[in-house]
């Protein structure tokens, strides 16, 4: 009750600040501290053409921290899933996406452990939702980057000066038996739940910003992922780029990622032995994504709204091994334009129309109707 | 008559401008403009004198933030995007580098929302 009332008094002495910026009032905070409960939430109306509409509470995330002291920290991050938990990720999941302890030793060397967010992509480290536009995430930070992309492991952080950032882990394997034709390595994720880690996964990013207006990115991801049949030599690559501008009202966004599968003929043989079926997995999937914004309301919320448009290319079958036939319908691009509204700075309105094309005669593409309400606190 | 108050009004103006009419002070500190948004300020490296005065403005792009100078004694809260923004005032009395840091959780890359400020030995030596 104590440490409640002084958190609160705390809290009231920085909001005052806020208040009178011109004289904002300086404390010193002690530790080790526990701070406020944080999180997001993700409210979806989707509507497919021929498909009845869906009403989904996407996401219920809570964000918790700690810091012992100003060198040595806890994060955490607890998703709800579609709100309800059955057992099955369809019905439902609850994630621990993040839970380490960083060691900030100084700006350019910091040591990190525990869940970690891969530094892979725009999206997968920066996914609160009035972060980004549309109502769901870019199918490239999906299928091809399988977001929100969390495993156990460690590994350094830090500043190196001139606008240069960097992350490097190592980090539990993708599990190969559960990749598919459809959503790529997605399912091999093993989200830190008694993880094996008889082969270690490598993944780093480096991102460059030396001006105001633009940040460049590069990620790459490598580990043998076939740990489940040693006689596998599954080896899982994945390369990633990115950019984003900003300057005023404008807002530009892009990004390619691709993901590399060797010995993947040796993977839907010995998958086909086991089910019956060929999985279809490809060598090479293949993603990118353009994306233009402008802030065509610009008066600070709640009149601030945004509208973007996003052209998005993905492909989990682009290059097979010998001997399969990608399967076309998995050869996709989608056109996404839409609204943000920010009635609050930390909450996003959200409403779009989907495009979604796939290249196989057989199945129809589809046209989609999407509405969001997402808030960060 | 028109002259004399002419002549007064002339005379209040020089004397109410005068530099003894207000409070002495010092010369004005160096304006500094930081921007903070996920994850990360701009710039995030800030060099200064040793000695020099320097006035930070810290404005959000995105969520409310916070700006601690670790050690400094320096930590507050810079409000949301299009509210305003902080002030505070840093003078590097002693060369070396000073760590800052968002000290409100801002999402899921709040640790690595940091940066340097930089005091340089020797002051007024740019």
């Amino acid at each position: 009750m104590r440490l409640f009332a002084w958190k609160s008094w705390f809290l009231g002495l920085a909001v005052a600040s806020v208040a009178l910026p011109a004289a904002a009032q300086e404390t010193d905070q002690g530790f080790p501290t526990t701070g406020p409960v944080s999180g997001y939430m993700d409210f979806h109306f989707n509507k497919a053409d021929g498909e009845d509409p869906v009403l989904d509470f996407h996401r219920f995330v809570l964000l918790l921290n700690h810091s012992f002291s100003a060198r040595l920290r806890f994060v955490g991050e607890l998703e709800l899933e579609h709100a309800f938990v059955e057992g099955l990720e369809e019905s439902g999941e609850v994630e621990l996406e993040q839970a380490y302890v960083d060691f900030l030793l100084s700006r350019p060397l910091n040591v990190r452990a525990g869940m970690l967010l891969m530094p892979v992509g725009i999206i997968n480290e920066r996914h609160e939702p009035p972060v980004y536009n549309g109502v769901e995430r870019p199918f490239v930070d999906t299928v091809i980057v399988p977001s929100t992309w969390f495993d156990v492991g460690a590994g350094v952080h830090g500043e190196l000066g001139a606008g240069w950032r960097y992350r490097a882990y190592a980090v539990a394997p993708l599990n190969a038996l559960e990749f598919t034709a459809d959503e790529g390595i997605r399912g091999g994720r093993q989200k830190g739940s008694e993880a094996n880690v008889r082969n270690i996964a490598y993944t780093a990013r480096a991102e460059y910003r030396a001006i105001r207006s633009l940040t460049v990115g590069a990620s790459i991801w490598t580990g043998d992922s076939s740990f489940a049949t040693p006689r596998l030599d599954t080896g899982v690559t994945v390369g990633e780029f990115d950019a984003r501008f900003r300057r005023e009202r404008l807002e530009l966004r892009w990004q390619f990622a691709q993901v590399g599968i060797a010995d993947a003929a040796r993977l839907n043989d010995v998958l086909e032995r086991s089910t019956g079926v060929s999985p279809n997995i490809a060598r090479t999937m293949r993603g990118f994504y353009g994306e233009a914004a402008y802030r065509v309301w610009n008066a600070g919320a709640p009149r601030d709204l945004v509208a973007f448009l996003r052209y998005e290319n993905f492909d989990t079958q682009f290059r097979m091994p010998d001997g399969f036939v990608p399967l076309k319908e998995f050869d996709r691009d989608a056109w996404v334009t839409g609204i943000t509204l920010y009635p609050d700075p930390d909450v996003a309105v959200k409403a779009d129309y989907v495009y979604l094309r796939n290249q196989s005669g057989l199945f129809p593409n589809r046209h989609l109707f999407n509405l969001g309400l997402g808030w960060w606190f | 008559m028109t002259a004399r108050a002419t002549f007064a009004a002339i005379l209040l103006v020089l004397l109410v401008s005068a530099p003894g009419a207000a409070p002495t002070q010092g010369p004005a500190p160096r304006v500094i403009e930081v921007t903070a948004e996920r994850f990360e300020f701009w710039p995030s490296e800030i060099r200064v004198d040793q000695g020099e005065e320097v006035e930070l403005r810290i404005r959000s792009d995105d969520t409310m933030h916070g700006f601690r100078i670790v050690g400094a004694g320096t930590n507050l809260l810079i409000p949301k995007r299009g509210k305003g923004y902080a002030v505070t005032r840093f003078t590097g009395s002693t060369a070396g580098r000073y760590t800052f840091e968002c000290s409100r959780m801002c999402g899921a890359g709040h640790n690595f929302m940091r940066g340097v400020l930089v005091v340089r030995p020797g002051g007024g030596t740019q």
